[in-house]
């Protein structure tokens, strides 16, 4: 918790390392808050990426009542986890779909809601990298909404632009994103 | 500026991207001709942005009504290139609530562009596609230039249905009027166009459910603008079974705008939508056309909530256009003025009355007030722009005395008395016709619904038109143009309405001393409306004056069919007067005694007159004379003396005493004339019998 805090305070404070120390505590938080679900949720049941990333939240700034931009990385950092736990377990159900006599690969014990088919998703992760070296901040925004499941005016706030501004991004993200994902098929 | 790079500054394909999806897709292309200029390669950038921005609709979204399983591609998953059925895709047409719409082209059986309709999400292809096969045969026998066809259905590759429509390039026509600044007029014009085209529909049998402007579009046909109605038989094919919880989310993804929907739909129960909830529908898009606005704002009532929105449309009353446009701040009233090419006062004053009527009539909650079809709707406007007292107001003679004064201002100035009087006798008697007639096509709707339709217009205009020449008749009665009159109503059916200028006909051909005239006006007024007794009372001498003891024979018959047992003593009175002025059978006596018998009050002296000449023509002339002393006591210097006189004469001679009368010629002039000429027929027998 207090190691989580002062990543944080870093963080605000522009040590562009904090967020790389940051994102594997998010992660390790994230999987634990869902494996807990899992376990009284009735089998079958999918979480809602938004729902666990706000609990997430919730459990590692705990009552310290962090600055706002600290609240801000913090979803920026959930995003890139939330991304990587979807990402990564995309890949291993393609891998499995596509390895024809494997037994049953080690799957994660939970399940998250996938905001769209694994296919898709792995090529709009794709996509995304290298709309991530041009536009690194107009990636972050599709992150945040996209895999951290704010709305436009959470991730404006968390990006800190305006929510005019978020939806001009959005817009040209997504002609662009579209735009290379049909490129590529 | 370029020194140093701002990580939020936009790039220059951005910001041309963003200027251009700004703008309305119809003006992107010119602005991008003038901004990339040169560039070439930016130019194409920027075109393949914009277009996979029209295809990426819901792309990434995930937090839409698709649920927990978000989807990456949503409507965008159709492209160009693409082939579904028969159909190739093209090019994005636009986008609506229920789904994408593309120009596709068609190459079998016939080489044509066509626009595909792709529905969104979460619909029962399966249902949907069979709903729609249930509509196919009455939609393929829709043939009206104001409807898009619609062609085809199917499903697409990934389970989505699909429909193919004639192919319609035009804009919204409340966009249209808004953007050529249409006077009111003009808008009318354009909108009585849509009721007709929906009135084809409904005579088919196909209700349209979703009539709302972006499902009528204006296209100029050599540089005519001709609306089109589109999307016929796809609201009732993609309606679903909703449910309470589905129904908000489902309104906003289908129907897009509540503001059209009518009480009834309202309702949700599904079941009961007929053609009157096509004709709110249209009274909403007048209200819109009219005024800028719809009755109940849209997002007002999305904001209301599910049961706050129903309740508003089956419970609120909207206010008249015209209140509408009064109670908007200046700036807005100005501005709709302006689109509409009027002063502020003037455009309202337009709206007031007769369109405000119109409006308030189709917005009826009780669907059984609103206009029964979308043609008595467009008949109302036609009468509204041609001056014409319209339907959607309740009969009421001084409004249709305006309304004839607008239409014939130079004429009307010499209207007389006359007219009013006419007015006031059969105003009542044509809305009582009407709505004897509407009752029994009710009835016959009831039985064949469209063929009734049908019928209920064509006996509907066939009121207004025989309406509007009886009114032309009274003007031209009233300027003593009596020939041209005469040819007006001549050519009018044999209905009741007529007889009253049948009556003022006869009555003017007998005063110039026209009498042959005179009877055919009064035959046809008696024939009209056999129970105008003032006819009978003007023939039935006529004819004994002429000579035609034969006619005279054939209409006492009739005239006693009709008012033997009257009770009224004024007809009977009158009548039994008139029946004698030649002497009748003794069946026909018998008659004329219990017509007189019917009568509980008797007007006194007249039923002694009419006793005292049947008397007479019995032969008992004692009792005649004896009676009609008294009356004659009675009845100084007036017709009915003079006619007492003569009798009594008449009587006292025949019962053997010596009479002095010198009987009276009187001039056949003056309102009684009917009456003088009895007198004159009278002193004519007894002449004869008195010997002189």
């Amino acid at each position: 918790m207090t190691e989580i805090t002062q990543l944080l305070q870093r963080l605000d404070a522009g040590d562009p390392r904090s967020a790389e120390e940051l994102l594997p505590l998010v992660y390790e938080e994230l999987r634990k808050l869902a494996a807990s679900k899992m376990a009284r949720e009735a089998p079958g049941q999918t979480l809602q990426p938004t729902a666990l990333v706000h609990e997430a939240w919730l459990r590692v700034a705990g009552g310290t009542a962090p600055a706002f931009h600290g609240r801000a990385h913090f979803f920026g950092a959930a995003a890139e986890a939330m991304r990587r736990i979807l990402i990564d377990r995309a890949r291993r159900k393609s891998a499995q779909k596509h390895g024809g006599g494997q037994a049953r690969v080690e799957m994660d014990d939970w399940e998250i809601a996938g905001p769209a088919p694994d296919e898709q998703l792995l090529a709009l992760d794709e996509a995304l990298g290298k709309f991530a070296m041009l536009e690194p901040r107009k990636a972050e925004l599709v992150k945040l909404r996209f895999f951290a499941g704010l709305t436009t005016e959470q991730a404006a706030d968390a990006l800190g632009i305006s929510e005019p501004t978020a939806k001009r991004w959005w817009a040209y993200a997504r002609a662009w994103l579209w735009e290379q994902i049909r490129a590529a098929a | 500026m370029s020194a140093i790079p701002d990580a939020n500054a936009p790039s220059r394909e951005e910001s041309v991207f963003n200027a251009a999806l700004a703008l309305p897709p119809a003006q992107r292309a010119a602005f991008l001709d003038r901004t990339c200029a040169a560039d070439g390669a930016l130019r194409a950038r920027v075109d393949a942005l914009l277009r996979s921005y029209g295809e990426s609709e819901g792309f990434m979204e995930t937090n839409t009504a698709a649920g927990p399983h978000g989807t990456i591609v949503a409507a965008g998953s159709e492209g160009p290139g693409d082939v579904i059925g028969r159909y190739k895709i093209r090019e994005k047409l636009g986008e609506g609530g229920c789904g994408m719409v593309y120009v596709a082209e068609q190459t079998e059986p016939v080489r044509r562009r066509v626009a595909l309709k792709v529905i969104k999400l979460g619909m029962d292809t399966r249902s949907v596609i069979a709903r729609f096969d249930a509509e196919r045969q009455a939609l393929a026998m829709m043939d009206h230039p104001n409807i898009a066809k619609v062609l085809d259905a199917g499903t697409t590759d990934k389970g989505r249905p699909y429909f193919v429509m004639e192919l319609v390039r035009g804009i919204k026509i409340t966009e249209y009027c808004d953007q050529h600044n249409l006077d009111t007029e003009e808008r009318i014009r354009l909108f009585v166009q849509v009721c007709h085209a929906v009135q084809h529909a409904h005579q088919k049998g196909i209700i349209h459910r979703d009539i709302k402007p972006s499902n009528i579009l204006v296209t100029l046909h050599d540089g005519v603008p001709v609306p089109k109605v589109i999307d016929f038989g796809i609201a009732k094919a993609t309606e679903g079974r909703l449910t309470d919880q589905t129904i908000y989310t489902q309104l906003f993804e289908f129907i897009g705008t509540p503001a059209y929907i009518s009480p009834e739909q309202a309702e949700m129960s599904g079941l009961d939508i007929d053609t009157r909830s096509d004709i709110y529908s249209l009274g909403v898009l007048l209200y819109e056309l009219l005024t800028g606005k719809t009755p109940f704002d849209s997002q007002e009532l999305l904001d209301s909530g599910l049961d706050g929105m129903r309740r508003t449309i089956r419970e609120r009353e909207p206010v008249a256009p015209s209140t509408r446009l009064s109670s908007m701040g200046a700036t807005d009233l100005t501005e709709t003025a302006h689109r509409h090419r009027a002063e502020p006062p003037r455009l309202v004053h337009f709206i007031q009355g007769d369109l405000d009527w119109i409006v308030m009539k189709a917005l009826e909650k009780d669907r059984t007030r609103r206009f029964e079809t979308a043609s008595a709707m467009a008949m109302d406007l036609q009468r509204f722009l041609t001056n014409e007292p319209v339907e959607a107001r309740p009969p009421n003679n001084w409004y249709r005395l305006q309304k004839m004064a607008r239409r014939n201002k130079a004429v009307f100035a010499a209207a007389a008395g006359i007219v009013a009087a006419l007015a006031l006798g059969f105003g009542v008697s044509l809305h009582l016709y009407v709505k004897e007639k509407a009752a029994e096509k009710e009835q016959a709707r009831l039985r064949q619904l469209a063929e009734a339709g049908l019928e209920f217009e064509r006996t509907q205009r066939q009121h207004a038109e025989i309406g509007m020449q009886l009114w032309r008749a009274g003007v031209l009665m009233s300027q003593d143009q009596f020939d041209q009159a005469e040819a007006l109503v001549k050519e009018v059916p044999p209905i009741p309405q007529r007889a009253a200028l049948d009556n003022v006909l006869g009555m003017v051909r007998a005063r110039y001393g026209k009498f042959p005239a005179a009877i055919s006006n009064y035959i046809k007024s008696t024939q009209a409306q056999p129970t105008n007794d003032t006819g009978v009372h003007c023939l039935l001498p006529l004819l004994a004056h002429e000579g035609k003891t034969n006619e005279f024979d054939e209409w006492r018959l009739k005239a006693l069919d009709q008012f033997q047992s009257t009770g009224d003593a004024d007809v009977a009175e009158r009548l039994g007067l008139d029946c004698l002025i030649l002497p009748a059978n003794e069946a026909e006596m018998g008659r004329i005694e219990k017509m007189l018998e019917t009568v509980k009050s008797p007007n006194q002296p007249l039923a002694e007159l009419a006793r005292g000449l049947v008397e007479y023509r019995h032969g008992q002339f004692a009792a005649a004379a004896a009676r009609l002393e008294k009356v004659v006591d009675h009845q100084p210097n007036g017709n009915a003396e003079q006619q007492a006189r003569l009798i009594l004469a008449m009587a006292q001679t025949k019962a053997g005493a010596t009479v002095h009368l010198d009987p009276p010629n009187p001039t056949l002039t003056g309102p009684d004339w009917n009456e003088k000429m009895t007198t004159q027929l009278l002193a004519n027998e007894a002449r004869t019998v008195l010997g002189r």
